[in-house]
């Protein structure tokens, strides 16, 4: 029963042991804020640049229809990414362990090989994914505006933004599929982290150690 | 097919556009700068037969020219400039409207299926029910034709009317023109005509008198017989017309490498699941122990 337990993709907690807390309500409402509204930005921009993908507009209401709302929605994301940005930007730092993980990388992916570094609070993949998506943002929003406003700029501002936002946004794409595998299938017990808000002391101590020990350490937990 | 005569030859962010099977002859407008007298006798006929009056007054820049720039209700202007050729002060008078490209910017660049077609007689036209206001069109042009209207955010340019020419007629602006400036016929005729008029004008002293029919677009269905061909610009026409590289990167290969980055990414995640399988875990040893 207890090797069942184990292996089961959907970890629960141990008889006697509470989950941990790992994003406050705040946190989480700013992160499926900013989820929501890029998924929207993704598909109707999709739609806008593949023309295999136009179908996509008559399903958010048309190809006008996303014109319109397109750079709203992109002001509201860029908006609630900045709030998400600040409290986190600090952990989001990159040590000299963290290149060490990257460099062992493969092993992670493959599970097997080295035993990798420890980790706080976020994994060096996080972390990149976090500077991926606040670089690719602020590219985002300042090309978007001349596409939003084009009579106001000039052909040249045009051009390079046009070019700007396609580029920024297959690299943030590319990221949020890495993102949304491992935040769903590729990492189980940690979609709970982001809807319930918190995790199982296993799935941190397997995930997070070092931030699992400080929380121990500091008598959280 | 839509309508008779204007059978279609290619449609904006459409991969498969139904070819027309008739055989029509490839219609241009000639405007021969040596005759206009700037008597903007087109651009009211423009208007008229469009049913586009003037719903805005300008503050009059002091000159002869109608408006500043083309309008998303005025697709015909002439216009006036002075320049300084090297020797001696030149007032140049020019028509411009949509110069109905063979290999059209607008159409290159507009991501709404439908919304800019172009027939097989030439004629790169706008279908404003299909469009959705991005203004890329605008972007993509070479020539800076296309405006947003302010009351529909839809974009409009000079349709040479194809209403017209779809019925055998010739455009309103070749009808109106009382020198003989403007003509309108197959391309081949017009060319040859126009390199009759170029001949002439050598003939009378204008050494570099040439035909604009700008190679970078592949040639246009709007040419023009050029006094001082060597300098198109005196005449406010860009002197290489193109499609801006950073359109033909962004609809080309940057499409190509995005669909397979993203669908790259996607396959490796699958395979990912389906190989080495996601991160599971990791018994909890110490819990068992506790217990
Ligand atoms: C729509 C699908 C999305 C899902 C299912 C999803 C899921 C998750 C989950 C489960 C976590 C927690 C990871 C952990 O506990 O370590 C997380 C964290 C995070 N999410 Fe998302 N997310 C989505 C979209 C986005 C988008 C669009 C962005 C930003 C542009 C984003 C940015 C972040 C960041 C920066 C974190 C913290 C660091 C990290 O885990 O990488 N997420 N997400
Ligand atoms: S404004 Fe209309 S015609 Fe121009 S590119 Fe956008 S959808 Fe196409």
């Amino acid at each position: 029963m207890d090797q069942l337990k184990q292996t089961t993709t959907q970890p629960r907690p141990y008889n006697g042991h509470k989950d941990i807390e790992r994003f406050s309500l705040r946190e989480r409402l700013v992160h499926w804020t900013v989820a929501v509204s890029f998924v929207y930005l993704m598909l109707s921009g999709l739609a806008l640049y593949f023309p295999r993908l136009y179908w996509i507009a008559s399903l958010l209401g048309g190809g006008t229809t996303i014109r319109v709302w397109h750079p709203y929605v992109g002001a509201v994301f860029f908006i609630t990414f900045t709030i998400m940005f600040y409290p986190w930007k600090r952990c989001m730092l990159l040590y000299p362990e963290d290149w060490e993980w990257l460099r062992n990388i493969w092993s992670y992916i493959t599970h097997r090989g080295k035993t990798l570094p420890e980790i706080g609070r976020f994994d060096p993949g996080q972390k990149i994914f976090f500077w991926l998506m606040a670089s690719a943002g602020v590219l985002l929003f300042v090309s978007g505006i001349p596409l939003w406003f084009p009579e106001k700029f000039s052909w040249n501002v045009r051009l390079v933004s046009i070019f700007t936002h396609e580029v920024a946004s297959t690299a943030a794409i590319a990221g949020i599929i890495t993102h949304i595998y491992m935040g769903t299938i590729g990492v189980p017990g940690s979609l709970s982290a982001m809807t319930r808000g918190k995790v199982t002391q296993e799935w941190a101590k397997t995930h997070h150690a070092r931030w699992y020990r400080r929380l121990k350490e500091k008598g959280i937990i | 097919m839509a309508i008779k005569g204007l059978e279609i030859r290619d449609i904006s962010a459409t991969r498969y556009a139904a070819l027309g099977i008739s055989k029509v002859p490839r219609m241009t407008k000639l405007i021969d700068l040596s005759t206009c007298i700037g008597c903007k006798a087109c651009e009211v006929a423009c208007m008229e037969w469009n049913d586009l009056p003037m719903d805005e007054t300008y503050r009059a820049a002091g000159g002869y020219q109608t408006i500043p720039d083309l309008a998303h209700n005025f697709w015909n202007l002439i216009k006036f400039n002075e320049v300084d050729n090297g020797n001696g002060l030149l007032w140049t008078m020019a028509k411009h409207q949509c110069m109905h490209c063979e290999n059209p910017g607008c159409l290159r660049a507009c991501p709404a299926p439908g919304a800019i077609v172009q027939y097989t007689n030439g004629i790169v036209d706008f279908v404003q029910e299909n469009c959705i206001g991005c203004q890329f069109c605008v972007t993509g042009c070479p020539f800076n034709v296309p405006r947003i209207s302010p009351k529909n955010q839809k974009v409009y340019k000079c349709t040479l009317c194809s209403d017209r020419v779809a019925a055998g007629l010739e455009p309103a602006c070749i009808k109106a023109c009382p020198t003989g400036c403007l003509q309108f016929g197959t391309k081949e005729q017009l060319l040859e005509y126009g390199r009759h008029r170029v001949r002439e004008l050598r003939s009378r002293g204008f050494k570099d008198a040439a035909i604009y029919d700008p190679p970078g677009v592949m040639g246009t269905h709007v040419i023009y017989v050029v006094p001082y061909g060597n300098h198109p610009e005196v005449y406010g026409l860009p002197a290489d017309p193109r499609i801006p590289a950073l359109v033909s990167l962004w609809k080309g290969p940057l499409k190509t490498i995005g669909s397979t980055i993203m669908l790259g990414g996607v396959t490796a995640a699958l395979l990912h699941y389906l190989t080495y399988g996601p991160m599971e875990v990791k018994p909890d040893t110490d819990v068992k122990k506790q217990r």
